[in-house]
């Protein structure tokens, strides 16, 4: 097959003042993984060039890197198909600091995982003799999150991080998830109203980085949203996250539409004075340019249905105390 | 026959983004697509309403889709938000007969009606590209926007998770830069393009929001656009509406992808409601 | 320095299981050149054994016997009771500490059919056993907090054993290239298998058996390098893991004609009878002319009867693996697959506690112990039935921690000469950096890994031994010359590989040296010109020491027999 070049972010902390980009030509062949290109040009052009991996069947994580600007594991991705003009770019994993050239310092990514306490917190006082029981269907809620093998990949796009590295991040929010729905953990509403603080739960985007960077089935802004339903479900809604989404349910409810005068308030609370008063520039500004929503909200048509709706479901919760799809181990 | 839709407006667009409106009328008019409004349509729930509880919000769109279908049509929405709210709330129900069946029990039971898998949901913009033809659309320019520099802001639910994105290659799409070039526009290429504006948290944690935002129009501007344009009401709102708190001194104007076309096919750029937008586009209108 | 009471070095299965038997107790470190969560543990797939008895009439009994059988009546018989005694336990105690596990309709940890398993006997995690497990302990090694040190991303240098008393260990900060003396009243070993010695291998990049050969030089013997256990089924050309939980769920072995031909090798058992026998069925057909694709050089894993549903809810990483690798939908179309290095059976030889063995006869080195595939107990002797490697791992992991605990309580510390043994490991750093730099470092490597697999695999033969020993030899002499191009700096992947290659090249003597004394076939260990199994002469343990440079001697040690004499072995 053809001959292409591999261009490869290059910097060694402590001696490099900034980065740069070497070039190396590959000849692919049919079927060559990323890491077996790498593998090539480390044995045959450059020897200096550094970058972690292990397993090499998409199990360990450790070849996370960049290419052409996104996560991914180098294991398991074919080089051809990423191929851009006869060129594939690497580069570390995003919003970490970089050790030598794709290798990256991890230490923050395994310091949010310390947050959430990541460790099984049973009821000891009935402890059986043998193993504890769970359904296969409880087993299945944390199936998918379970195949999280901490390659950092999410980390790394997460549009959220790039602005804030105090957010708990993707992969730690999975983890908190992974606790939350195992029948067997007894913190769960401890864990939850450790995440819905501030910097957590609720200060994701759902811009949808890490689930399409997860090589796994973890797809941590699916695991996010589970959460939040099961935040809800526990009413743990005392935060400008969850009153958003109430807030957001009720004007679904009654008006079947979005009522933006009034979300805004109820989402940063009626009470909170300072942070109504935060929202209040934004409102004159579109008062000014005739852009702000009407006064008088706006109804659907037969909104008597989505009434409907909402109350055959706020009774079966009443009745069964979950409707949700995924929770139906988790009461 | 003319090209017709069920038009699903989304909440914005009949409140603080009604220039979004009036420009996908116009612009459908002239184009010979017609569109009926779903007056009768909920708000999909921007993936917030349904935080507490997903299957509620499902089956609210449950209910949207089969108003289409009752229609015979396909549904033509105008927000990426609403698209892939829809479209992951079509996926979830595809996936599991079972739950489809639920949701269809409480939406037979409550409102006589039944989605049957049926209703495409699909944007504006690709509804322009695969439907009507860009070529066709290239016919009709009597104004072709000239020098104009336009920096294409696809918006998070348009391209992510992949599996429910609607581009060709969601990591590198060109969609709207297509479209941009078929009404005589010229595109940059800048880092922000495919990133998230922030909206989803200006009422948690503003100050990431609008750091987001913030980001995205600056390296448009580095990157020497004359305006953002948008695809989703409810990234406009977030980088024009809240500009002036970002930077006073970006003076990026945003507009509605729709109100170029307009403006291409000969509509005053009133008639298009650039008029209200936070930040003027004038300046950058004056160099069509 | 740095000082411990206890370092472990690997932060795999056994290496953790060991540490969280230890800490609290004592200060404890652990060592590793990865991160804990990417240890090649969680590679495992398939299961974990235990006798739980949770879907059928399962026994101890039972499961000691398969194994002691599976083994080619080489193991350790009272090893092996020791372990399935315990697996019941292991596996609950993994189970409260969180682990994932599958579930029966009765709520139960599942269990599925394994090779050369009478029972239903391998606990599962869907096909990530080994990453269930592995993830479960290091979360309980976050929850220790400070009080368990771990040294990410440290290369292991030396192991410090002076007057038959182990004294700490060297290892390397990868992130600043320094080495560290790190002493030690008792160390352990549970740093992994030496299968990357081998091109087609189904072994992390990792596994380059530096423990192993760490220990070697400083004259502790290794045991059993010879038995090689090869996975029937690694995906073509890769060598990738494919589970056996592929054929516990029912998966098909087929030839070029389409045929299961294990009818004609095991026929009770056919594509479950145990891995060293399928893997040389494979082989047979693959030399007699009935290979599948163009070369005639693989064989068929043929998953399509079972049915998209079973495929993608208990075999999914297989399914995935597939489809990322080769690009084969397995829903629709069979897997090529051929035998890949996957276990070493041999490795550090340790009497029931981990205590590491000196001698053939039996004395311990002090304060040094190993636990997992690093070590050879002998739980698997020429052949490890599928799903023991991660019960070894927990149960003499466990082992090991307890006994550590109790020895390193009243130990006094052995005085360790911290400046002689960091110059030692920096006169060793430097012959790899500063040589003639005349050989690639690369082709090496790739020819003592191609020579490994077509010269001493599935089977083995007298002249091909004998030029891979020649080879061997020759690959030792150039590696003196050989080129690292990145003389100093952080994190220097070049040195390490280099240092990595100088072990391979010293232990896969032993594996040759090992194989071509062994005249018998055994296991995992087939010979052309000694098809069959001599007990008369053979029932008995290779040990090999280091004489000096370069040197080394066999000598053998018995086998220890409880319940079950020799018998023929069939399926």
């Amino acid at each position: 097959m053809s001959e292409i070049t591999f261009r490869i972010y290059r910097f060694e902390a402590g001696k490099d003042a900034s980065p740069r980009y070497d070039e190396y030509k590959l000849a692919l062949e049919e079927g060559d993984t990323l890491l077996k290109c790498l593998n090539t040009i480390r044995g045959a052009q450059d020897g200096t060039l550094a970058y972690r991996m292990s397993c090499g069947s998409a199990i360990c994580g450790s070849c996370a890197m960049r290419a052409n600007g996104h996560a991914l594991l180098a294991c398991k991705t074919q080089a051809a198909g990423l191929v851009k003009n006869g060129v594939i770019q690497l580069d570390p994993l995003g919003n970490f600091p970089v050790i030598r050239d794709l290798v990256v310092d991890l230490e923050p990514f395994w310091s949010s995982l310390r947050k959430v306490s990541p460790w099984l917190q049973p009821n000891l006082a009935d402890e059986p003799a043998r193993e504890r029981l769970q359904t296969p269907a409880q087993f299945q809620l944390i199936d998918d999150v379970t195949t999280c093998i901490l390659c950092a990949s999410c980390w790394s796009d997460c549009n959220v991080l790039e602005v804030d590295k105090k957010f708990l991040g993707p992969a730690t929010l999975a983890k908190a998830h992974r606790f939350i729905f195992d029948t067997r953990d007894a913190k769960g509403r401890e864990r939850m109203e450790k995440i819905t603080e501030p910097n957590g739960l609720w200060d994701c985007t759902h811009c949808g980085e890490c689930s399409t960077r997860c090589p796994t089935e973890t797809k941590p802004l699916a695991r996010i949203e589970e959460t939040r339903e099961a935040v809800m479900m526990a009413g743990i809604t005392n935060s400008p996250g969850a009153r958003h989404a109430l807030g957001f349910r009720e004007s679904m409810r009654w008006f079947g539409a979005l009522n933006e005068n009034y979300l805004p308030v109820r989402s940063v609370g009626f009470f909170n004075i300072p942070g109504l008063l935060g929202i209040m520039p934004v409102g004159l500004r579109m008062m000014l340019k005739r852009k702000a929503p009407p006064m008088f909200p706006h109804w659907i048509d037969k909104v008597g249905e989505v009434k409907r709706i909402f109350k055959r479901f706020h009774e079966l919760r009443k009745n069964v105390g979950g409707a949700g799809t995924k929770t139906d181990g988790d009461d | 026959m003319a090209l017709q839709y069920a038009f699903f407006t989304g909440c914005v667009a009949k409140g603080a983004g009604r220039e979004l409106l009036t420009s996908t009328n116009l612009v459908c008019k002239k184009l010979g697509i017609e569109l009926f409004e779903m007056e009768d349509a909920a708000c999909c729930g921007a993936g917030v309403g349904g935080e507490d509880n997903v299957m509620v919000s499902d089956t609210v769109n449950a209910r949207t889709f089969a108003l289409a279908e009752e229609r015979g049509m396909d549904i033509m929405n105008i927000c990426v938000t609403c698209q892939g709210v829809h479209k992951k709330a079509q996926a979830r129900l595809a996936k599991e007969p079972g739950y489809m069946a639920r949701v269809n029990d409480v939406l037979k039971s409550e409102t006589g009606r039944e989605y049957k898998g049926q209703a495409k949901v699909r944007h504006f913009a690709k509804i322009l590209i695969e439907d009507y033809g860009l070529d066709k659309l290239k016919a009709l320019v009597v104004k072709p926007l000239g020098e104009l520099k336009a920096a294409a802001f696809y918006g998070c639910y348009s391209v992510r998770p992949h599996e429910y994105s609607d581009l060709k290659n969601p990591d590198d799409p060109d969609e709207m830069e297509r479209i941009l070039e078929a009404i005589g526009a010229k595109t940059v290429n800048y880092p922000g393009r495919l990133k998230c504006c922030g909206f989803p948290i200006i009422m948690m944690n503003k100050q990431n929001s609008l750091t987001l935002s913030g980001s995205v129009i600056r390296s448009a501007k580095e990157s020497g656009a004359d305006c953002l344009v948008t695809q989703c009401p409810l990234c406009h709102l977030n980088m024009d509406a809240y500009q002036p708190e970002i930077d006073e001194t970006l003076r990026m104007p945003v507009v509605h992808i729709q109100q170029l076309i307009g403006l291409a096919l000969g509509y005053t750029a009133e008639q298009m409601g650039m008029n209200t937008h936070i930040i003027s586009a004038s300046g950058a209108l004056a160099s069509i | 320095m740095l000082s411990h009471d206890v370092v472990i070095v690997g932060s795999g299965l056994a290496g953790l299981r060991a540490a969280l038997e230890v800490v609290g107790h004592l200060d404890v470190a652990v060592i590793t050149k990865v991160y804990p969560s990417r240890s090649h543990s969680g590679a495992a797939q398939g299961g974990v054994a235990a006798a739980m008895a949770n879907v059928d009439g399962d026994s101890t009994n039972a499961h000691i016997y398969d194994t002691v059988k599976g083994a080619d009546f080489i193991g350790d018989q009272d090893a092996i009771e020791i372990m399935c005694n315990d697996a019941p336990h292991v596996i609950v105690d993994m189970e409260r500490l969180g682990c994932p596990f599958s579930r029966t309709s009765e709520n139960k940890i599942a269990q599925r059919a394994f090779g050369g398993h009478s029972f239903k006997r391998s606990c599962y995690s869907a096909d990530r056993t080994g990453h269930a497990l592995l993830h479960t302990l290091f979360e309980q090694s976050m929850k220790k907090g400070g009080k368990l040190q771990f040294y990410n991303e440290f290369y292991l240098l030396r192991l410090i054993v002076e007057e038959n008393i182990c004294r700490g260990v060297v290892a390397m900060d990868m992130k600043t290239g320094k080495p560290e003396v790190f002493h030690a009243k008792s160390v352990m070993f549970g740093t992994g298998g030496y299968g990357r010695a081998y091109k087609i291998s189904s072994n992390a990049y990792a596994n380059t058996g530096d423990g192993i050969s760490a220990a070697y030089r400083a004259g502790v013997p290794l045991q059993d390098m010879e038995f090689v256990q090869f996975h029937p089924t690694g995906l073509y050309q890769h060598g990738l893991l494919l589970s056996e939980a592929a054929r516990g769920e029912g998966g098909y072995i087929l030839n070029g004609n389409n045929e299961r031909f294990m009818a004609n090798y095991a026929p009770s058992k056919l594509e479950l009878a145990p891995r060293d026998i399928v893997s040389r069925s494979e082989q047979t057909e693959i030399m007699a002319g009935r290979g599948a694709g163009p070369k005639k050089d693989y064989v068929l894993l043929d998953l399509r009867h079972l049915g998209k549903e079973k495929i993608l809810e208990r075999l999914p990483q297989i399914y995935q693996i597939a489809k990322d690798f080769i690009g084969v939908d397995a829903l629709d179309n069979p897997v090529p697959i051929q035998p890949t290095a996957h276990y070493s059976m041999g490795g550090i030889p340790a009497d029931n506690d981990c205590q590491v063995v000196a001698n053939e006869r039996g004395d311990l080195v002090k304060g040094f112990f190993a636990a997992g595939e690093c070590s050879c107990i002998s739980v698997h002797g020429a052949n490890r039935l599928g799903t023991n490697s991660l019960l070894e791992a927990l149960v003499f992991g466990t082992r090991a921690g307890k006994k550590m605990r109790e020895v390193t309580l009243d130990a006094k510390w052995a005085p360790v000469n911290e400046s002689r043994e960091i110059s030692a490991a920096r006169r060793e750093i430097d012959e790899v950096l500063h040589n003639k730099g005349t050989e690639n470092l690369a082709a090496i490597r790739e020819e003592l890994q191609t020579t490994m697999t077509d010269k001493v695999g599935v089977y083995r033969g007298k002249d091909d031994m004998e030029a891979a020993h020649e080879k061997i030899r020759e690959l030792q002499d150039r590696f003196r010359n050989v080129k690292v191009d990145n003389k100093k700096g952080v994190f220097n992947t070049n040195l390490t590989e280099a240092l990595e290659l100088g072990h391979m090249l010293e232990y896969s003597e032993l594996i040759v040296a090992g194989a071509q004394t062994r005249e018998e076939s055994r296991g995992a260990h087939a010979r052309n010109d000694f098809p069959d199994r001599d007990d008369g002469n053979w029932m008995k343990h290779t040990m090999a020491f280091r004489t000096g440079e370069g040197g080394y001697e066999l000598k053998y040690r018995p086998v220890r027999v409880t319940r079950f004499q020799p018998e023929e072995r069939k399926y």
